[in-house]
């Protein structure tokens, strides 16, 4: 303090200040350089393993019980990471795009998109093949889900979890069990209906609901109605809120009276919250399979063959599906989960049955300008 | 000898000293701006730096020769310098960057790149579909700028004239919430006025419904999802930058005035109306501008408070850059929002503006 006082006063001081300040400057140009040599060195490492998903969607450790990824950790080797990060299919796509579509890679080295965006990173060339002669459980893969259109050699994904779009409720709010896509626009409810972002879900339902099938979409035309009814319903004060995966917040708070969700979702809310329901309308349910794909330039390959091999023994798959209780793809879920919990192993929303399955329908693939159509037109009446 | 040759040349820098101060500072901040903005890539990058530093260091080095006078002058521009270049590199280049990606189009649809092509269009994009969600953000930080005053006002008269030894308390009790993240406030907003929370029941049972719903502070028996319960967000979110700034220009004011106004035989209505308002209002202008302008851009209370009714513009960027990615037409609305808060807060400083802003 002392001597700052007196070298205010000296006939140097300006010189000497200027000279800190000189040194300052080139001290704050350098930096950049430092910190970008010093970043980017992290998660390095054979036997690390970075796996981003959506929220509800893993069998956590409770107690004693162990949840897959420590059993995982625990029979691998492998230290994991594991994150929810995933709210939004083009939220997420929006994060990433710069990086991926700049060459650089991002840090997860697995996610789970939905499939028809899996199809857009693939025709993008952000994906790498998956190293499937080191993931020999691959073969459980449920053929039914084996080479999709959008995959169809099957080299670049297998699915994480699959399951349905349907109509979610709290009965404490809507009084009544709701069973069609028409409750979603009850006056009745008029501010407490949720919609979902992901936009295959919320238009593939209301299609539905109008007659329509959206599994032999083609054109803009012929979803045109969906949307004139979702703009309507908005406008009129319908609907509450757009959201995406964190619509189980407002329908176990009772802000929403109802709302398009996920079968497993819902199942998993039960537990602590038995006044939510799920229901696949009498008009039929979209159907859908999120899977986990390696992003372009992904460090740990190994883990990732180790990861997916685990989660791809049925002993394993049906842990987890007895908590998340979505559709699992693995082959022999249901006989090994018939030793945890019958009840569960009869589930047609877990195990979907021909009648159920006869109502569920899957998108058509949408060409990119097709796509563009429908993204812009749904954007328009999200409108935050 | 030696002297008399170098005096000269001392006076030649000394002359010059101010316009070389001057064609440093220019240099030196459109390095930065080019650095920033992103003109130069690849092997021009050193090349612009070097310049910088160049230009930084030669200033340096003549006013280590360049005698007194030369110091004198060169002085005011090397201090200048610093903060010239962080305006450079943290403000101008941003918004020259911004307005360029304004007027670029993306050659695909999930291209990470955009060509600059004076696309007008994006500007007609935003006001065609976005006009809605303007009027919605003017509109409500107005009204909600509004609110603070009538609310700000008398509280920090109270808190300054008669909060005698508790000012400090109360004041502690003013900002103490606000130690509290943003967002955990309005999203503890969002439970307190939940359809099947608290406040929402004991309003039933009152029986204050149906007048809320004529006074269209709830509607359809809700709270939130109302303009109303945006507007009252963003009026406790932005209720101490009004407050601070009215109780330390009231603070500020000395009681003696007063009571020479009363001993002056003023009725104490006139002697605030004369004396404590227009001294206090400085405060209240500073306040308004702390206000108005971060809530028009808000989007957390209109996201966590409002319904697809009542989204603000702030929204509607947010999700044209994080999520549909369309940068130009993002772009195109904040530079529409920037601009048009800039105009209305320069008419506002011409018709109220005080010179002597506190």
């Amino acid at each position: 303090m002392n001597t700052s006082t007196t070298s205010r006063r000296s006939g140097t001081t300006r010189r000497q200040f200027l000279a800190g300040t000189g040194a300052l400057g080139a001290l704050g140009l350098s930096l950049p350089a430092l910190l970008a040599a010093c970043g980017g060195g992290d998660s390095g490492g054979a036997d690390s393993l970075f796996f981003e998903n959506w929220p509800l969607y893993i069998d956590p450790t409770e107690g004693a019980t162990l949840g897959t990824v420590d059993r995982f950790m625990e029979a691998t080797g492998v230290k994991m990471t594991y994150t929810e990060a995933y709210n939004d299919n083009n939220e997420y796509f929006a994060k990433i795009q710069p990086l991926l579509g700049a060459g650089k890679s991002i840090e997860p080295d697995v996610i789970a998109p939905t499939f028809w965006l899996a199809g857009r990173l693939l025709a993008l060339g952000w994906l790498e093949k998956l190293p499937l002669d080191k993931i020999p459980n691959a073969v459980n893969l449920e053929p039914s889900m084996q080479n999709p259109t959008w995959d169809p050699t099957g080299e670049y994904s297998l699915p994480w979890q699959a399951g349905m779009a349907g109509v979610a409720y709290n009965i404490d709010v809507t009084g009544r069990e709701l069973k069609s896509v028409e409750d979603l626009f009850d006056p009745a409810f008029k501010g407490k209906i949720g919609m979902l972002t992901e936009m295959r879900d919320t238009i593939g339902l209301i299609m539905l609901g109008l007659g329509k099938d959206p599994s032999t979409v083609t054109s803009f035309d012929d979803a045109a109605g969906a949307f004139d009814k979702l703009d309507k319903a908005k406008s009129d004060g319908q609907i509450r809120a757009f959201t995406g995966n964190d619509y189980t917040d407002d329908l176990v708070s009772g802000n929403f009276a109802a709302c398009v969700g996920w079968s497993g979702d819902v199942l998993q809310l039960q537990k602590d919250s038995p006044h939510v329901r799920f229901v696949i309308p009498e008009e039929g349910g979209t159907s859908w399979a999120d899977v986990m794909v390696v992003p372009k330039g992904a460090k740990n390959t190994d883990a990732v063959a180790k990861w997916m091999n685990f989660v791809y023994d049925p002993a394993q798959a049906a842990q987890l599906s007895a908590y998340v209780q979505y559709v699992s793809p693995v082959k022999g879920v249901q006989e090994e989960l018939a030793k945890i919990d019958p009840d569960l192993a009869a589930n047609p929303l877990m195990f979907p049955d021909e009648t159920t399955s006869a109502r569920l329908r899957s998108w058509a693939t949408l060409t990119e300008e097709v796509e563009a159509e429908f993204d812009a037109a749904f954007s328009r009446i999200t409108g935050a | 000898m030696n002297t008399t040759l170098l005096v000269p040349a001392r006076q030649r820098v000394g002359r010059n000293a101010d316009r070389v101060g001057l064609g440093a500072l220019i240099v030196a901040s459109t390095c930065l701006v080019a650095l920033g903005a992103g003109w130069v890539g690849g092997a021009f990058r050193p090349v612009v730096v070097l310049v910088l530093v160049a230009v930084v260091v030669g200033l340096l080095v003549l006013v280590a020769i360049g005698g007194p006078q030369a110091r004198r002058l060169l002085a005011p521009y090397g201090l200048l310098q610093p903060g010239i270049l962080w305006l450079a590199l943290f403000f101008l280049a941003p918004v020259w960057s911004l307005l360029r990606i304004s007027l670029s189009t993306k050659p695909s649809r999930f291209s990470v790149d955009y060509t600059f092509s004076w696309a007008f269009e994006n500007y007609t994009t935003a006001f065609r579909d976005f006009g809605k969600q303007f009027e919605h953000a003017f509109v409500y930080a107005a009204v909600a700028t509004v609110l603070t005053v009538l609310i700000g006002y008398p509280l920090a008269y109270v808190i300054a004239f008669r909060g005698g030894k508790y000012k400090n308390i109360l004041l502690g009790l003013v900002v103490i919430p606000f130690f509290t993240s943003y967002l955990i406030r309005t999203i503890a907003w969002s439970t307190i006025l939940a359809d099947r929370g608290p406040t929402v029941a004991i309003l039933h049972n009152v029986g204050l419904v149906r007048l809320f719903e004529v006074l269209h502070i709830m509607n359809n028996g809700q709270l939130l999802n109302t303009p109303a319960a945006v507007i009252g967000g963003l009026t406790y979110n932005f209720l101490p930058f009004m407050l601070l700034p009215i109780y330390v220009s009231l603070e500020k004011i000395d009681t003696n005035l007063v009571n020479a106004a009363n001993d002056l035989y003023s009725s104490s209505v006139r002697a605030f109306r004369k004396i404590v308002l227009p001294l206090s209002i400085p405060g209240v202008f500073a306040g308004t501008l702390l206000t108005f302008i971060p809530a028009a851009g808000d989007f957390v209370n209109a996201q966590f408070l409002g319904s697809p009714n009542t989204t603000m513009i702030g929204n509607s960027i947010q999700d044209q850059f994080l999520k549909q990615n369309n940068y130009p037409v993002a772009s195109a609305m904040a530079a529409v929002l920037m601009v048009s808060i800039a105009s209305l807060v320069l008419i506002y400083t011409r018709l109220f503006g005080t010179g002597d802003l506190a």
